[in-house]
């Protein structure tokens, strides 16, 4: 495991997988539309995505299970496109983790060890090193029916770690396991990642997920690519309205567009001139734009502040959520556009009245690109 | 349902177990009978008759030559029903359905009909009658019924399975005898042991294409032709016997192995 993360260190950083121009077709529906994308060595990669937008099918070409209609896939400068997944440096942790079950635990682990030709005394060691590493050692001689969904997790991963693959793929490997589980197991996993320096490919429909372990997201609609970044640029600036919804929840602010510059723009949100942030190129004046503000990026004020910038509203809608309160906030008169708002649930508690101001910060409102 | 229906249910439940196992009490009973003749009423008692098949050479040899065609068939027919289940079940091509209907048809082609059309085939092909001839006519009836046992549990294997082995670095080959096959386990023993039975026990394949060597269902009816002796309910008893331990123990360890799995 050491050399393997000493060798994966000083690469770190240069494009391990390249997939070139990938287009996948099932009869007369594009599974994935010209992807273009590389992926770093020693980076954790996750695709995210609703079901049937191109994730899933990404994943399995990497794996070697499709074949593209169009383009190449090259791992570490070969172009593997051809080749079935047993002649790939890539492993995969499977969606329902499809362990052997008539092979132990150590068993299970070993299989990819002994398709390579290793030696039995290394494969003892290195299953021994694995079991160690995923803390399994009191299971080595289990059965998988014998075995937690978690612990069935981490073997699963064993077994992917153990033939030292460049590229380790995980199939949505989370979804089984219950909701406490999963919270403690996307940090192991992400920590895991982080030791052994592996490049991780993820694929999830769960944005938490993704937002908890990711250095990277692509997120993926209708085989396309909506937006690829860190988990902070897609949260806090979604470049589509598809990313601003399926990320967290979020205020569409819609407006047309006054002019501005250096990134920044003015936008008449009816009648009230709002500063936005722009990432790419600017929307002409008179165009209609939409813009995401999060809902905790919104600044309640009992009164209103000092510096005057804040708009006044009134709460239509509190409902309380234990750590914080939603509110609804409708701004200006009684036709006026709807803010929601996260609070702490007790300064919620502190405005009692419904008159009140709400403010952001103008970075924080994200103009986007459709 | 009220008590008195439950009652009369019962009964005849229990009224049906009897008939059902009458004649094999009587069967084994009257191996045991000192006498010649079967039949009633029975004077005396003896162990003579169940001693003496085990004595005899010529049962003990014919035996010995159903169990090797039995043992021979069987492994055919897991070969090429295995082979046939892992073809058709999978696969989606045109006329599947006309493939597996015209597998299966040995299964329920009546035996007489199937027997002296095996017999002609047989000749044609310039295969004698005897051992072979039996091994492959056996095998022919049986593959249908491993091909539809294996090809229900295959249909349960994940293709995750499969696909993780192909991903740790087998070949489809590799990946079928690490993977597919140790997953078939319970299926093939449970067919195997079938096949056993449904060769041992046939008959009418067995008298078309036998030679002078009977096999033992085709001894019993020899004997039977010379006379009712209480060696074949003897020799019967035994057959009897051995198979009900062969198959309750294969129920048994097929429950076991499912579980496993």
């Amino acid at each position: 495991m050491t050399e393997a993360a000493a060798k994966t260190d000083v690469t770190a950083g240069e494009t391990i997988v390249h997939l070139e121009r990938i287009t996948k077709r099932f009869g007369a529906v594009t599974a994935i539309d010209d992807l273009d994308m590389r992926i770093r060595a020693g980076e954790f990669i996750t695709f995210l995505g609703p079901s049937g937008c191109g994730k899933s099918t990404t994943l399995r070409i990497l794996g070697g299970f499709e074949t593209p209609d169009e383009g190449r896939v090259v791992i570490d400068g070969e172009d593997v496109t051809a080749r079935p997944p047993n002649r790939r440096d890539v492993n995969m942790v499977f969606q329902d983790y499809a362990l052997f079950p008539h092979m132990s635990v150590a068993r299970n682990i070993a299989f990819g060890l002994e398709l390579k030709g290793r030696s039995k005394a290394e494969i003892a060691r290195q299953t021994d090193a694995l079991l160690d590493f995923l803390q399994l050692s009191g299971l080595k001689d289990r059965m998988p029916d014998q075995l937690s969904g978690g612990q069935r997790q981490r073997v699963a991963l064993a077994r992917a770690l153990a033939p030292d693959p460049k590229l380790l793929l995980l199939d949505e490997p989370l979804g089984a396991l219950d909701a406490k589980l999963r919270g403690q197991v996307q940090v192991e996993l992400k920590q895991i990642q982080k030791r052994t320096g592996k490049t991780f490919f993820f694929v999830t429909h769960d944005q938490e997920e993704a937002l908890t372990m990711s250095d990277r997201i692509v997120v993926m609609n209708n085989g396309r690519v909506e937006q690829d970044g860190t988990p902070e640029e897609l949260y806090f600036h979604p470049q589509s309205r598809f990313v601003a919804e399926f990320i967290g929840e979020t205020n569409l602010i819609e407006g047309i567009a006054r002019g501005g510059d250096n990134g920044s723009l003015v936008i008449d949100w009816n009648g009230v001139d709002l500063h936005g942030t722009v990432q790419g190129p600017m929307p002409e004046s008179g165009a209609s734009v939409t813009a995401a503000l999060r809902l905790e990026s919104v600044v309640c004020h009992a009164a209103k502040p000092a510096n005057g910038h804040a708009l006044a509203g009134r709460v239509v809608s509190r409902i309380f959520k234990g750590s914080r309160t939603t509110l609804d906030i409708r701004i200006g008169e009684d036709d006026g556009a709807v803010v929601r708002a996260y609070m702490d649930a007790g300064e919620a508690e502190a405005i009692a009245q419904d008159q009140l101001w709400v403010s952001w910060d103008s970075s924080r409102l994200s103009v986007l690109r459709d | 349902m009220t008590r008195h229906t439950r009652i009369l249910m019962s009964v005849i439940y229990w009224a049906f177990i009897v008939y059902l196992f009458v004649p094999l009490i009587l069967m084994v009973m009257m191996g045991f009978k000192d006498s010649k003749f079967i039949g009633f009423p029975i004077r005396g008692w003896t162990l003579e008759w169940y001693s003496g098949i085990f004595q005899d050479a010529e049962v003990l040899s014919v035996f010995a030559y159903s169990m090797t065609i039995a043992i021979a068939s069987t492994a055919l027919s897991l070969a090429i029903g295995t082979w046939v289940a892992c073809f058709l079940g999978p696969n989606r091509f045109r006329g599947k359905l006309i493939v597996f209907a015209l597998t299966c048809l040995p299964a329920v082609i009546p035996g007489i009909i199937s027997a002296i059309s095996l017999r002609i085939y047989a000749r044609a092909l310039d295969i004698e009658p005897g051992m072979l001839a039996i091994i492959l006519g056996h095998t022919v009836h049986n593959v249908p019924f491993v091909a539809l046992v294996v090809m229900a549990r295959l249909a349960t294997l994940p293709p995750s399975h499969i696909e993780a082995a192909r991903d740790l670095g087998a070949d489809s080959i590799v990946a079928f005898f690490r993977v597919t096959l140790p997953y078939l386990i319970p299926a093939l023993v449970g067919a195997g042991i079938f096949c056993m039975l449904l060769s041992f026990d046939d008959f009418v394949r067995s008298f078309f294409l036998g030679s002078y060597e009977p096999t033992l269902p085709v001894l019993i009816f020899a004997m039977l032709r010379s006379g009712m002796s209480p060696e074949i309910n003897a020799i019967s008893a035994v057959v009897l016997v051995l198979t009900a331990v062969l198959g309750l123990w294969a129920e048994r360890s097929m429950r076991r192995l499912n579980r496993g799995s």
